[in-house]
């Protein structure tokens, strides 16, 4: 009933969008005075019509914290001069939300959601964004500075720039995390190869090094986790597509693919893997590592603060570490390396002034101005300790936690350095983050390809249905519910449902890039 | 006089068992909810807490009780509750009156048009763009007036109106009361158990109400206590790193204060349910028996 109900308001909700986008894309331009003011009396009242810097209205991503009270809001209010008013989407379907205020012509001035380029696109596309770059040329000299030029490119629909994105600042996401307490019991060394990693879960599995008894696990995993990070590229499918000798394939289609299950399988089998993990979530793997009954988990690095307050009293003798890049039977290794937008801001047509919408998007580039939004002010947010930013806490935290959410764009050069900072927060996760993603070599990170690749409308379609397709049909060869025999007849539905056409789709384009 | 024998016995017995299973199956989720707001964080992560607290500390639930976004949810909910429930008992017992008038001209017709109303209804996007239409998005207006009238507690109050005895009415106009004090003065005193009733029904579909606000509140500042704990709570199942950056993920709430917020905002309307609980129970009777 809930279920139908959902379905219901998200079908309604795709179909509104379509039919008021379709006005919108009808009178273009000016269209304020119809149905967008109508909606919005109230704001129209707050926003000073004649003052020389316009209210702005800016819709934001969902945070645990009002925007309008943050420090971060005030320090650029000061700074750009502009006043700002914050709304923001709900955490839980923010897309559907997105799609109904854009359709019904709120005049936001400026929108930052999720990098979701097939939501993107479409909005270019039936005309609810302002073309930027003649903006960007007559106001945004700090926006042309700070934005690479390659970014700006990916971003291009049908020639024209329509958003503004904030790049990802790391390459790594996760990694196997290892009991290294256990690895020193049993006289055990840090794992290099898979076939050392089959060993040590081995002997987590025979010797029992936590006392766990019937409970103990070797390495513990969500129930959707069947692709593992680090193992995936030992075996040389670090990403969803990967090259395979100058054409992407996809993970499933691949030669490698095979192999990849049979090895994880095998671990399964021999109970290495956790048994139960078919129906572990995300917070049933974390509490198995965290109370002390798992050797290993995969995790993301940002986990980690929180699984190390735990297990340190649960278990206080506990100490643990990374996995580094394992070497597969052919010698491959790799972590898939983040490429791409983490968020995108842009200029619903229905904004009453997207000039200055820009105006204040430039001044919160300006390279101090940046600065200060992201880290605070020397001595008193942040100190630098040989050529690194290290947090001043609590005030930091106070502060400036919240700051990434108020960019607009970054500052790409300088940026990743900026935000190194948040992690250092806390040293346990920044021992982690540095380790995967400071010490990792270069030709262990695995570039995601696709990551910077312009709109494809195929792939952004349907990329993800594939992905979860890929998923649950390699959980069930892993958990011996499928056999590889089958693996043909999955491969020609798979191409059916949509892999042909996006293979084609994104293999004319990579073929453009070489 | 009837003697209970063994087999009675052990049948009450039975029945107490199963009762009590029942009960505790839907208690226990809410004291592990519970136990979690006022436990150590590294507790719940590690699985220990179950139906008693780990750790016992109150800081969680004061940051939460304290959090401004919280405190402000919870006024806006209040307000739409009292504000909600006062108008629609206005106006539906406005509505009624008349109704409830048979012997009046094309009164017949009037119900099947309310009635049609309950069973067919335009939809979620005609309904979006009337209260667009209407200037309500981002207004607590669209929250209420949509609301003010259920057909189902219209026909409730029409039909105990029809109970009482026309009698009345007859001798309050021969004393020259025109039909506002009727209305006022007499039926509507009058009327009391089914006001309560068709009240706490108002009232709990009000506080409970999450989907209209989701479709036309933007502002934060609006947003009543039930959108507020769905994007608390929520945070949680979406925590993948699928489209959230690591910054997302370092800032996911804890599960603690995630507990405490479920707490924090069922309390006010669990306050309220004892005392009205036994209109609950009356308010399924009322209509059930016409006379």
């Amino acid at each position: 009933m809930q279920k139908a109900y959902k379905l219901m308001s998200v079908m309604a909700m795709s179909a509104l969008l379509v039919t008021t986008m379709a006005a919108c894309a009808g009178n273009n331009g000016k269209n304020n005075e119809g149905s967008g003011n109508g909606t919005n009396g109230g704001t129209e009242a707050t926003a000073k019509p004649d003052a020389e810097k316009p209210g702005l209205k800016r819709l934001n991503v969902w945070q645990n914290d009002d925007y309008n009270a943050y420090p971060v809001a005030k320090l650029l209010e000061e700074k750009t001069g502009y006043k700002v008013q914050y709304d923001m989407l709900p955490q839980d379907k923010w897309a559907e939300k997105l799609n109904l205020i854009m359709s019904s012509g709120e005049a936001y001035d400026i929108v930052t959601s999720y990098s979701d380029m097939a939501l993107y696109s479409d909005y270019a596309q039936k005309g609810a964004l302002v073309d930027l770059t003649p903006l960007i040329e007559e106001f945004g000299p700090n926006i042309k500075a700070a934005i690479k030029p390659e970014s700006m490119e990916a971003l291009k629909v049908n020639g024209k720039l329509y958003a503004i994105p904030t790049t990802v600042t790391y390459e790594i996401n996760s990694s196997i995390l290892i009991r290294t307490d256990w690895l020193d019991k049993l006289g055990l060394s840090m794992p290099t190869t898979t076939d050392e990693l089959t060993n040590v879960l081995k002997q987590f599995k025979e010797q029992d090094p936590g006392g766990n008894g019937d409970r103990n696990v070797p390495l513990t995993i969500k129930g959707d986790q069947s692709m593992i990070d680090n193992l995936v590229g030992a075996f040389g499918i670090a990403n969803t597509w990967n090259d395979v000798d100058g054409k992407l394939v996809s993970r499933v289609m691949d030669p490698a693919y095979k192999d990849y299950v049979a090895y994880v399988g095998s671990l399964y089998e021999q109970g290495l893997i956790d048994r139960e993990f078919v129906a572990n979530k995300d917070a049933t793997a974390k509490e198995k590592f965290a109370s002390g009954v798992a050797g290993a988990i995969v995790v993301h690095w940002a986990d980690i603060p929180a699984i190390s307050d735990s297990l340190t009293k649960t278990k206080p003798e506990a100490k643990f570490a990374f996995i580094p890049a394992l070497k597969g039977p052919n010698g491959e290794a790799g972590f898939a390396a983040n490429a791409g937008f983490d968020r995108l801001t842009y200029v619903p047509k229905a904004s009453n002034n997207p000039e200055e919408a820009i105006k204040w998007i430039n001044a919160s580039l300006e390279t101090e101005t940046f600065k200060n939004m992201a880290i605070g002010v020397e001595g008193t947010h942040y100190n630098v300790v040989d050529g690194a930013y290290e947090p001043i806490q609590p005030i930091f935290t106070d502060e400036r936690n919240l700051a990434n959410n108020y960019m607009a764009g970054t500052d790409e050069e300088n940026y990743p350095q900026y935000w190194q900072a948040r992690v250092r927060k806390n040293p346990v996760m920044f021992e982690a983050f540095s380790f995967l993603n400071n010490e990792t070599a270069a030709e262990a990170k695995i570039k995601n390809v696709l990551g910077l690749a312009p709109y494809m409308q195929q792939y952004s379609k349907t990329n993800q249905q594939l992905g979860t397709m890929v998923g649950d049909y390699t959980v069930k060869l892993i958990a011996g519910a499928e056999s590889i025999e089958g693996l043909a007849d999955f491969q020609s539905k798979f191409m059916s449902s949509g892999g042909e056409a996006v293979s084609k789709e994104i293999n004319d384009w990579y073929a453009t890039t070489k | 006089m009837y003697r209970r024998t063994a087999k009675d016995f052990a049948l009450d017995g039975l029945i107490y068992v199963v009762l009590v299973m029942m009960g505790l199956i839907t208690l226990l989720p809410f004291v592990n909810v519970f136990s979690k707001s006022i436990s150590e964080e590294w507790a719940i992560l590690a699985g220990q807490v179950g139906i008693f607290p780990v750790g016992f500390q109150l800081d969680t639930m004061k940051f939460v009780v304290t959090n401004s976004q919280f405190l402000n949810s919870l006024w806006i909910s209040v307000l739409i509750t009292v504000i909600g429930t006062l108008a629609s008992l206005l106006i539906t017992a406005l509505t009624a009156y008349p109704l409830s008038k048979r012997e009046l001209p094309g009164m017949g017709i009037v119900i099947v048009l309310f009635i049609f109303t309950m069973m067919f209804n335009g939809g979620i996007i005609p309904n979006y763009l009337l209260i667009r239409e209407l200037g309500l998005i981002n207004n607590l207006g669209s929250l209420i007036y949509p609301a003010l009238i259920s057909v189902f507690n219209l026909l409730v109050i029409k039909s105990y109106f029809e109970s009482l005895p026309t009698s009345l009415e007859e001798s309050a106009k021969l004393e020259g009361a025109n039909n506002f004090t009727i209305l006022f003065r007499i039926i509507l005193p009058l009327s009391g158990p089914v006001l309560a009733t068709i009240g706490l029904f108002y009232a709990v579909q009000f506080w409970n109400d999450y989907f209209h606000p989701m479709l036309y509140i933007n502002s934060s500042s609006l947003k009543p206590l039930q959108l507020y704990l769905q994007d608390i709570v929520m945070n949680a199942d979406t925590s993948s790193a699928l489209d959230k950056s690591a910054d997302d993920l370092m800032n996911v709430p804890a599960e603690g204060v995630r507990s405490a917020t479920v707490i924090a905002s069922t309390i006010p309307i669990l306050l309220v349910y004892p005392f009205l609980q036994k209109y609950f129970i009356k308010g399924v009777l009322i209509g059930s028996v016409k006379g």
